[in-house]
């Protein structure tokens, strides 16, 4: 009976809070929904940073995790692997430097297999 | 029972929800719940929308097919390159006969959802687009029907046990026959056994328990073949589900029309656009030649038509030019005109014949003085005015009068017969320019001037107006307001009726859409197709004022921003 109001309500919250997408986040990036994850993008330099939470924005070990991110730099796309580093962060680094917030997707492969991808405008 | 009611409208709300587009809360939101598949006969497919383009993946034996097609207008996009995230790294996928990207795709056979990610590069534009696919997977769909009750379960196992060996009877399967025949045989065999030995009865009763249930399941449906004539149409096996799409109308109304079949019935999709625009009004109208550029040919006199030197009068449609001989009238001369010139011709003849003789005279005398030189040259101007006279009375019985072309153009109208008697003031020959043609509507309203119009021909056709100008004197009690058609006029003819929208003064708002974007729904409404999804299209009822000549405004029943189906908007309103 919780579950079905807590679902009444989240899906009216997502019908009337349309385009509250793309948040910023904790570590400066853009926030954006992948699969059931939320994944921040930071992209400083060439260095592509991405963050991995759940949804309650708690944050889910790295470990196990496998991305992609291709970002469009000057309209080109630039593919850059991600690999896990500490915490919940995957990390890698692009041919060339990126703008400051490049359009593109994340896409992630995590620990058991499943694909999970995001997209950032 | 309020907690179902709750949980139904929960789940309206979260599809609704889902089918909005991007839309997604960060808190307290529900991931992972992919959109249901829009029908059961419908393969199961991920779409992904961007500025630029629009992406459907459909996932089928081993295969990513792909359809890129441009936002805004539903187009085709060929020679793109599709690079697809696999897990052994980028795949591009390769181009295929009918317009789609393929790409064989083996690791998508496992059920359960899949996201990728398509990097699209169409020319120098680029864009990342994220799709989600979900496989289904048969078993756990079999499962999730069985599930209400223990009952149930059972009912509904038996019916699908009943069902999948109809259908297999029906594909005249010879498994299921070879299973029934072994399982009979193992029976017979078995009870012997057990005879011979008594040693096995445990061993009986399975097998007594497996002919039963094979025998029962195979009975259960024997009436029906019995029963039933069989038919054609029940040999024929029945498709896999999701093996073909094909378009349907959905149970909400909402019409799906898969990739191919859109490229088949060529739709092509515009975004409304909020405008303001002068409102028009409709006036008939009829095509007449350009006052000066168009003229007739007519005799002055009564007379006998004859062709031109040339020998051949001008056929309806010759090009003539200003000045050009088109025919001749030879005047009839009556009897008493005859008589009247002929004695004229005698005096005449008479009178030349005495002045002759003097003049004669007047030159042999005038040498030797005897006359006066004056007499003689008195004489020989009387003379020459006589000749003159006679010259001018044999002339006339032979001179016709020639009707020549007044302007350029080509013949419109001809009713020279040879030898025919034109009467004076009749109308011989007509002659238009047909680049040059007007269009005269009658308004019952005073237009006000310098408003460009338009005109739609029944075939659909529209033609570019310039204002030419209003008459006072009433007609019909309307007055005619004139027209020059602009750019090509070709196929059009002089008289020929037409439809003449022209502006007003008052302005309105709305949205401006092509005449072919709305169809009469089949109560009679007026209805445009909305571009939901990428293979979703959604009948809108609109409120249509005339705009021009193509294109109608939409006052009320959609807003902007929305993309509609502007081309094979009728043939989407036959899907049933």
């Amino acid at each position: 009976m919780i579950l079905t109001r807590l679902t009444l309500v989240a899906g009216l919250l997502a019908a009337t809070t349309a385009y509250a997408h793309e948040t910023s986040g904790q570590h400066g990036g853009r926030v954006t929904d992948a699969g059931k994850f939320h994944v921040e993008l930071v992209a400083k330099g060439d260095t592509v940073d991405v963050f991995v939470s759940d949804e309650g924005q708690k944050p889910v070990p790295a470990a196990g995790f496998k991305g992609t991110a291709i970002l469009v730099v000057d309209g080109k796309p630039a593919r850059v692997s991600l690999e896990p580093a500490d915490g919940n962060r995957l990390t890698g680094k692009a041919a060339m430097a990126l703008g400051a917030s490049p359009k593109g997707a994340v896409q992630l492969t995590g620990p058991d297999g499943a694909t999970a991808s995001g997209k950032f405008n | 029972m309020p907690i179902r009611l709750a949980a139904a409208f929960g789940a309206v709300a979260l599809l609704a929800a889902v089918l909005a587009g991007p839309v997604r809360a960060h808190e307290g939101h529900d991931h992972g719940a992919a959109p249901p598949p829009v029908s059961k006969t419908i393969a199961p497919r991920g779409e992904a929308l961007s500025d630029a383009f629009e992406l459907v993946a459909i996932p089928r034996d081993g295969t990513l097919t792909l359809f890129l097609d441009r936002f805004r207008s539903n187009e085709p996009v060929p020679g793109a390159t599709i690079e697809v995230e696999t897990p052994d790294g980028p795949k591009v996928a390769t181009a295929t006969a009918d317009g789609g990207y393929a790409l064989p795709a083996p690791w998508l056979s496992k059920p359960g959802r899949h996201e990728l990610v398509a990097t699209v590069t169409a020319g120098d534009a680029v864009d990342v687009l994220t799709l989600a696919v979900t496989v289904p997977d048969p078993k756990v769909s079999a499962a999730a029907t069985a599930k209400p009750a223990p009952a149930k379960a059972a009912l509904a196992r038996v019916s699908k046990v009943a069902h999948g060996v109809t259908d297999r009877l029906s594909a005249k399967d010879p498994t299921l026959v070879a299973a029934v025949a072994v399982a009979f045989l193992l029976g017979v065999l078995v009870t012997a056994l057990a005879r011979g030995r008594r040693a096995a009865p445990v061993l009986a009763v399975v097998a007594i328990g497996i002919t039963l249930v094979l025998g029962t399941a195979a009975f259960a449906h024997g009436d029906e073949d019995h029963g039933a004539p069989v038919q054609g149409a029940a040999l024929i096996e029945p498709r896999a589900p999701g093996s073909s799409d094909l378009a349907q109308r959905l149970p909400d109304g909402s019409v799906f029309v898969p990739k191919p079949t859109q490229r088949l019935l060529v739709l092509r999709t515009t975004m409304t656009e909020q405008g303001s625009f002068h409102r028009s009004v409709e006036l008939p109208g009829r095509i007449i030649p350009d006052p000066n550029a168009s003229g007739v040919v007519q005799s002055s006199v009564g007379g006998r038509l004859s062709p031109p030197p040339s020998g051949l009068f001008p056929r309806l449609g010759t090009k003539v030019r200003k000045g050009d001989v088109l025919a001749t009238v030879t005047p009839p001369v009556q009897a008493i005109d005859v008589s009247d010139m002929r004695q004229r011709q005698g005096e005449l003849d008479q009178q030349i014949a005495i002045v002759e003789r003097r003049v004669e005279r007047f030159k042999r005398l005038a040498i030797s003085g005897a006359v006066a030189r004056t007499q003689l040259d008195d004489a020989q101007a009387e003379l020459d005015g006589l000749h003159d006279r006679r010259a001018a009375l044999d002339k006339i019985r032979q001179q016709p009068e020639t009707l020549v072309s007044p302007v350029d153009g080509v013949v419109a109208q001809a009713t020279a017969v040879a030898g025919q008697m034109a009467a004076p003031g009749a109308m011989v020959f007509q002659i238009v320019d047909p680049n040059r043609l007007w269009v005269e509507a009658l308004s019952f309203d005073a237009l006000t001037a310098a408003q460009d119009a338009t005109a739609r021909l029944a075939d659909g056709r529209t033609l570019r107006l310039a204002y030419q100008g209003t008459g006072l004197a009433d007609r019909n009690q309307a007055i005619p307001v004139q027209f020059a058609v602009q750019g090509d006029a070709t196929g059009l003819r002089v008289g020929q009726f037409m439809t003449v929208l022209a502006g007003t003064d008052t302005e309105q708002s709305g949205l401006a859409l092509p005449r072919a974007a709305v169809v009469r729904a089949g109560n009679g409404q007026d209805v445009v197709y909305e571009h939901t999804t990428a293979e979703r299209f959604e009948a809108r009822p609109v409120r249509v004022e005339p705009l021009d000549g193509g294109r109608v405004l939409v006052a009320e029943g959609i807003g902007p921003g929305k993309r509609v189906v502007t081309q094979g908007a009728e043939l989407l309103d036959q899907v049933r």
